[in-house]
């Protein structure tokens, strides 16, 4: 599929000043890289040590999954279960904790997952950094705080809460005035300017990395769990 | 056409015998065209193979290999191409994981990239990781509104650059998105942020008095935004001096280049073509100098 289009710029002053004009006329295509083209060439050559390295490395199949996981917004299945592998791994895991939801960002999750083998490269491409877990109670009142950092993102995985037309909730309560949030150093240190998680009751460093909570979490499942539940309804 | 017609019949009224032909042939002659084809990428994000054919939405699409290919027919066919990247070249794939940005910085290498800007992810392995990969790039990192000063990459970037190819003189520079609240703190360390839209003009009109023929802006600061977050679409309509703004970071697909009036009410061309190497963009220019001064100074 080529785009061609057709553009004609000037450039330069008008006749009356005397200078010369210049006239740009453009074309513009969209190449597409599909299969078509031949790619055994020098290029490939060059890559084939690293990725026969790597293949060594991340080929492991973690899991088998029945189903394609796409990240979207307000909600999407990738969401749901990166989210869900979240809260399951550390509920009741760290003493002195007791996370009732987790919380991450759609931008943060950088892969679909396939149906078919999932392996460790798979995960990897999900979650690329080095992010980690972190365990912060926050207040109660931070709850229209994220409530109105979603209205305005229009939708964040969430596991253990739901948002409905601008309110957000616990889907249970642990009581009291504060509530344990699980989620990744990036948020907490401020990305995605989720401003909520200043000023925390308490913070728990894990020092354990989103990546590999979700490499056991989808070989603990090994058909890995799908839901298009719709948490957030905006 | 029109304007070299109006310039005869005006010549031929007052005063013709004084205009020859030939006169006429040799002012024709100077109207030459020259010709530059722009390829760019952004946001590849270490996606050195093709996806997979079961990749739920771009199976099998992309791969460095088959983009070199593609660029190599280019290069054949067309007499100038310049090769460009608007950034995001880490981050993404186990490559980088692995190999810190060393693959992605040897394969944009050999593949005759002409220079790039960073991106938000290309600061991810912090400024010295960035500096350890980049041993391994043979081509400039163009960053106009990242003060590095108090930095270890102070000197390891430039502001601007013009490249001259085939008689066409293109003048690139770079701006890039601001990256507190995006990307740790530690690892942008001093990086200092500067306005994109002050930086953007004062680097175009720098490099049109410099006479550049075409004035690039290589930006990862993101297509549009529903906020009023400086955007390409935003930079193209308050700036003055640009032709092409080769944009990334939103991750946007533009079938065709998106045309926007700039300051001085002239079309400059937005473009981004997705993520990961899916695919590649192509942009060709024909410049016609038309030589007027010269026409002028004959009717006189």
């Amino acid at each position: 599929m080529i785009n061609k289009l057709f553009y004609i710029l000037f450039i330069g002053a008008g006749l009356a000043a005397c200078s010369s004009v210049s006239e740009i006329v453009v074309d513009a295509d969209l190449v597409p890289v599909t299969g078509e083209i031949d790619s055994t060439n020098r290029i490939d050559s060059l890559i084939a040590p690293y990725r026969s390295e790597l293949k060594e490395e991340m080929g492991t199949v973690l899991a088998q999954s029945a189903y394609d996981f796409v990240k979207d917004r307000p909600n999407g299945a990738l969401n749901n279960w990166s989210a869900d592998a979240l809260l399951t791994f550390f509920k009741d895991s760290i003493s002195g904790s007791d996370p009732i939801m987790a919380l991450l960002n759609t931008g943060g999750l950088r892969s679909t997952i396939n149906k078919g083998a999932v392996t460790l490269g798979d995960i990897f491409k999900l979650m690329p950094f080095d992010n980690e877990v972190v365990l912060v109670k926050l207040p109660k009142d931070r709850l229209k705080d994220i409530a109105k950092y979603i209205s305005i993102s229009g939708g964040e995985p969430i596991a253990g809460a739901h948002y409905d037309s601008g309110q957000f909730f616990l889907n249970e309560d642990a009581g009291g005035d504060t509530f344990w949030v699980v989620t990744s150093d990036y948020l907490f240190n401020g990305g995605d300017k989720m401003t909520f998680f200043n000023d925390p009751a308490e913070v728990i460093w894990t020092s354990v990395l989103l990546r590999d909570v979700f490499v056991y979490v989808a070989k603990k499942q090994g058909n890995l769990i799908y839901s298009d539940q719709e948490r957030i309804k905006l | 056409m029109k304007r070299r017609d109006f310039i005869r019949t005006t010549a031929l009224v007052t005063g013709g015998i004084l205009v020859s032909p030939s006169l006429f042939a040799e002012g024709e002659s100077r109207s030459r065209t020259k010709k530059i084809t722009i390829l760019h990428t952004n946001d590849t994000h270490s996606n050195i193979d093709p996806f997979p054919e079961n990749h739920a939405k771009y199976p099998g699409l992309g791969g460095v290999a088959r983009r070199y290919e593609l660029i190599q027919q280019v290069r054949n066919e067309a007499e100038n191409v310049l090769l460009l990247d608007a950034g995001d070249i880490f981050q993404g794939t186990p490559y980088f994981n692995r190999y810190k940005g060393i693959l992605e910085m040897k394969l944009m290498t050999e593949l005759g990239y002409d220079a790039a800007t960073m991106g938000n992810h290309d600061f991810d392995i912090g400024i010295d990781g960035f500096i350890h990969a980049k041993q391994y790039a043979a081509f400039p990192f163009i960053c106009s509104n990242y003060n590095f000063t108090d930095t270890n990459l102070d000197g390891k970037t430039e502001p601007y650059r013009i490249i001259e190819k085939g008689g066409v003189k293109v003048g690139l520079f770079g701006v890039g998105v601001e990256l507190k609240g995006l990307v740790p703190d530690d690892k942008f360390g001093e990086t200092v942020y500067l306005d994109p839209i002050e930086t953007a003009q004062e680097y175009a009109a720098l490099l049109k008095k410099k006479g550049c023929d075409l004035i690039i802006c290589l930006s990862h600061l993101g297509y549009s935004y529903e906020s009023d977050k400086i955007s390409d679409l935003k930079l193209a309509e308050a700036t003055s001096g640009i032709h092409l703004i080769i944009g990334g970071h939103t991750h946007t697909f533009l079938d065709k280049p998106t045309e926007v009036v700039n300051k001085d009410g002239i079309t400059v061309l937005v473009n981004q073509v997705g993520w990961a190497g899916v695919n590649l963009g192509r942009i060709d220019f024909e410049i016609e100098s038309k030589g007027i001064k010269q026409d002028a100074l004959i009717l006189q």
